[in-house]
């Protein structure tokens, strides 16, 4: 691991205020790390298929790129990019053009101030990420919000009946789930005693935050899946009842790029659980890191949280919107609200 | 509740004057012809006796001068199928609609309708069901029905 | 019941959206279309128009030998291809005044069975979908494989069987059948049963599905339908039992019921209808008589004598009926089909009023319906 310390050691001399080309060189890793949670994403999409495919015992991909079908997605790319590109004719056409590209905005946006490591070097702590904000909990909750726009662009500038009700069905699920979600994740602040993401994750280097609060972890869980509309809650693009609800009227690679923006946000939602509550690079509790780089526990505890997002889709039917906004109001609410009591307590104890 | 043969003979009764050729040909079938001016009648008796599935509407067409509407009536709780026949003149067929008795006439007869321009008074909403609505008038089930050349 | 229910009576106000659900829909196993008028997801008015593949059949059945009939019955419902060369079979005989040979009542028996086994396991594979199970679905495809892999031992083809000849079978069983076919049957009852458990324990299949799209005994009779759809609501209605043909009577099978009447009985019904053809198709496989297949002699040219004949069958879906009118020439002079689907088409827009968008495509999908055959 030498070689990976000193590569780490010259970019944290680069990541260092005083560096004149600090900015710069963040520019770029921001591209590279926006490069690599689009590879991230293509992988989910691969494995989704080939996972959901055992489960269904299926085989899954199995032509293109050997039998393991790896160019699978390089073909649907290929297919998609060389469809015709349809805008309805009475289309909002600017709402309809800016959705995806504000889905993937939304993203993209969220993924620069993900920390991806927390390296130790003479002394002072340098943790691995595009934009070190003190805030960055919220600028996350805050952006990731931006996606219910970008779906509700959609819905009503497809100029189509079923592709408005499903952002009636998303904005309805959404405001019912953002607030679960926020106040979740404002309980572990709370017990970190910090909204810096970075420093949430650096409080947990002994035990995870889901061992300590792990009825936030359910709440935060159930809310995520329903925020990047996954199968018990994807009511959004129920295909048996409003066909793809409000990617019914997009084609070829715009629908691409829309498709592709919810598995961007099912990627960086996972990092988010394994960052908050799975202990981030920390590796496991109390034995600690065992010698193996803390990103790698990092992407590993992110993959395991992917498998668990495709093993739902398997297993669990889809609910009722009218069901999925009770579930929000009437239980999840109230749970988030008792998991601000529970980490309040642990803060006057503990703290 | 006589859902057997015997309803035959009650039905016989009830309506003398407007049943005639009763057969009962095995266990399970009964068949007569029905004056089609009594048929609300003759159902409503049939209903009040238990016969409460209407199970088929069918219509026949006899060229040149006779169409048939054939009633295949049953029940919930017996095997008796009542085949009632109802013969109307070709050049102007209308019989009364059953929908008030059974419910699920109603899509039997809007079929019998458009494919053999029999009409069922009083049937809600009696338009076109399957065919399209350019074919509305051609009466495509008629025996003498010589197609729809280059109109489809 | 009112006919109001059955359309749409007035244009939608502005909170109102006048949705046209199909005539191509994700939901659909055919074209049809379903206009609804929502009130948010509400619906407040269904109206059902079909006739987007009607083929003409009774029409074309004019225009045919009774032989020639034969495979074109088939096409009336692919997934339930057996049940009509079945009906239309013994409507024939019934002119003729024939009977099937003992051992190919069996077979017919076996063959009716098979397919009600795999149109079940479709019907409810693609129900299963439409509450957004998708595994479920292709696990039930899966088992319907082999079941069809039976039915192709026996009548050589897998979907449009064309099996029935007047007074017998095309063709006997291939040799070793019953060792297979138990085999297979004994697995895939395991599997179904635990396919059953494996719904029936999901929270949010419940949900999606207890007290949804409720019929009540007296509803359901009222509108006229059959089939698993009326035995969830508690009536025994089947023509197995209640006017016995072929062997039916000397099988030992109980009519299934659930009393409860919503998607989840008409599901549960489909499943252990399924258990209870297994069954069925065991006793006839110990039972089924040796000796000619067929008739010994079939005549080449098939001429009724002048009448007509109206014969019923419990097909997958529900009472399907084939009335015949003959006129001593060798093709039929009308041929009805009274299809089972056309009758739970017919129920379905009243059973949607005042549900959600989402049950829509349950409760439709629970009604099992075939486009094809609701067209004909």
């Amino acid at each position: 691991m030498v070689i990976y310390d000193d590569i780490m050691y010259w970019l944290v001399l680069i990541f260092a205020e005083s560096h004149p080309y600090s900015d710069w060189i963040r520019g770029i890793l921001g591209g590279l790390v926006i490069g690599a949670v689009f590879g991230g994403a293509l992988v989910m999409v691969y494995l989704e298929r080939k996972f959901l495919g055992d489960i269904q015992s299926r085989i899954g991909p199995n032509r293109v790129g050997g039998r393991y079908g790896v160019l699978q997605l390089i073909a649907d790319a290929i297919k998609l990019f060389t469809k015709e590109d349809i805008i309805p004719a009475n289309a909002d056409k600017w709402l309809f053009i800016g959705a995806p590209i504000v889905a993937l905005t939304s993203g993209f946006l969220m993924v620069a101030v993900l920390p991806f490591d927390y390296l130790l070097i003479n002394g002072s702590y340098y943790a691995v990420n595009v934009t070190r904000m003190d805030i960055s909990i919220l600028y996350l909750e805050a952006v990731s919000g931006l996606a219910v726009f970008a779906i509700f662009m959609a819905g009503w500038g497809s100029g189509s009946k079923y592709s408005m009700l499903g952002g009636f069905r998303n904005i309805a699920k959404m405001i019912g789930y953002e607030i679960p979600l926020g106040v979740s994740i404002i309980s572990v602040a709370i017990m970190a005693q910090s909204l810096d993401i970075v420093e949430i994750v650096e409080a947990q280097d002994f035990l995870w935050n889901i061992m300590i609060h792990p009825l936030a972890f359910i709440v935060f869980g159930i809310c995520l899946v329903a925020d990047v509309g996954r199968i018990p809650f994807d009511q959004t693009e129920s295909e048996e009842e409003i066909i793809a609800g409000w990617a019914t009227e997009y084609s070829g690679m715009r629908w691409g790029l829309a498709f592709f923006a919810e598995y961007l946000h099912a990627v960086v939602g996972s990092f988010m659980v394994a960052l908050i509550f799975l202990g981030g690079w920390n590796g496991l509790p109390i034995v600690g890191n065992l010698y193996i780089p803390g990103i790698f526990w990092l992407i590993i505890k992110t993959i395991m949280v992917i498998m668990f997002f495709i093993w739902t889709r398997g297993a669990l039917p889809r609910y009722r919107i009218d069901q999925v906004v009770d579930l929000g109001w009437k239980c999840l609410l109230p749970l988030s609200l008792l998991c601000l009591v529970w980490s309040t307590i642990i803060g006057l104890v503990f703290g | 509740m006589a859902t057997d043969k015997t309803i035959m003979v009650e039905l016989t009764d009830a309506f003398s004057d407007a049943i005639s050729d009763v057969d009962v040909p095995s266990a399970n079938r009964a068949e007569a012809r029905i004056d089609s001016s009594k048929v609300t009648e003759i159902m409503q008796f049939l209903r009040d006796k238990g016969f409460d599935h209407l199970s088929c509407i069918s219509g026949v067409d006899y060229p040149p001068d006779k169409m048939e509407v054939v009633y295949h009536v049953t029940s919930y709780s017996a095997p008796l199928v009542i085949t009632l026949k109802a013969t109307l003149p070709r050049d102007d067929p209308n019989i009364d609609s059953l929908c008030d008795i059974y419910w699920n006439a109603n899509w039997y007869e809007r079929e019998t309708w458009e494919m053999f321009g029999i009409v069922f008074n009083d049937c809600p909403y009696l338009k076109v069901l399957i065919l399209p609505e350019e074919m509305d008038g051609e009466w495509p089930m008629r025996r003498d029905y010589a197609g729809y050349p280059n109109a489809t | 019941m009112t006919h109001e229910n059955t359309q749409i009576t007035s244009p939608p106000s502005p909170s109102e959206i006048l949705l046209h659900l199909g005539p191509q829909h994700p939901l659909q196993p055919g074209p049809f279309l379903l206009d609804l008028k929502i009130d948010g997801e509400t619906i407040r008015e269904a109206e059902l128009k079909i006739g987007y593949i009607h083929k003409g059949m009774e029409k074309v059945f004019e225009d045919r030998t009774y032989i020639q009939i034969m495979p074109l019955t088939d096409r009336i419902c692919y997934l339930a291809s057996n049940a009509n060369n079945d009906v239309y079979c013994r409507a024939v005989e019934e002119l003729l005044g024939i009977e099937p040979t003992p051992r190919a009542k069996y077979l017919r028996v076996i063959a009716n069975e098979l397919n009600r086994i795999q149109s079940h396991l479709l019907g409810i594979g693609e129900y299963t979908t439409d509450v957004g199970f998708l595994t479920m679905f292709i696990y039930m495809v899966r088992e319907r494989e082999s079941i069809v892999s039976l039915l192709e031992a026996i009548t050589g083809s897998r979907l449009n069987h064309n099996y029935a000849r007047f007074g017998g079978v095309a063709n006997d069983l291939p040799p070793n059948y019953k060792s297979m076919a138990l085999k297979t049957l004994g697995e895939i009852g395991k599997l179904v049963k635990s396919h059953d458990e494996m719904m029936s324990s999901d929270s949010i299949y419940l949900k999606r599905t207890k007290g949804v799209g409720v019929l009540t005994d007296k509803v359901a009779s009222e509108l006229g339908v059959a089939g698993p759809p009326l035995r969830a609501t508690g009536v025994e209605y089947d023509l197995r039992r209640i006017e016995p043909y072929l062997v039916y009577d000397d099988l030992d099978f109980k009519v299934i019921t659930q009393q409860d009447g919503d998607v989840f009985s008409r599901v549960k019904v489909r499943l252990l209808e399924i258990q209870e053809s297994i069954y069925i198709i065991e006793q006839c496989l110990d039972q089924i008589p040796s000796g000619p297949y067929k008739q010994h002699v079939t005549p080449y040219i098939t001429r009724p004598k002048v009448g007509e004949v109206y014969t019923r069958i419990e097909d997958p879906r529900g009472e399907l009926g084939m009335y015949l009118v003959s006129d001593g020439s060798n093709k039929p002079y009308r041929f009805r089909i009274r299809g089972p689907a056309f009758a739970t088409a017919q129920a379905l827009p009243p059973l949607l009023i005042g549900t959600y968008m989402a049950d829509v495509a349950a409760i439709a999908a629970s009604m099992d319906s075939c486009t094809s055959e609701v067209d004909r």
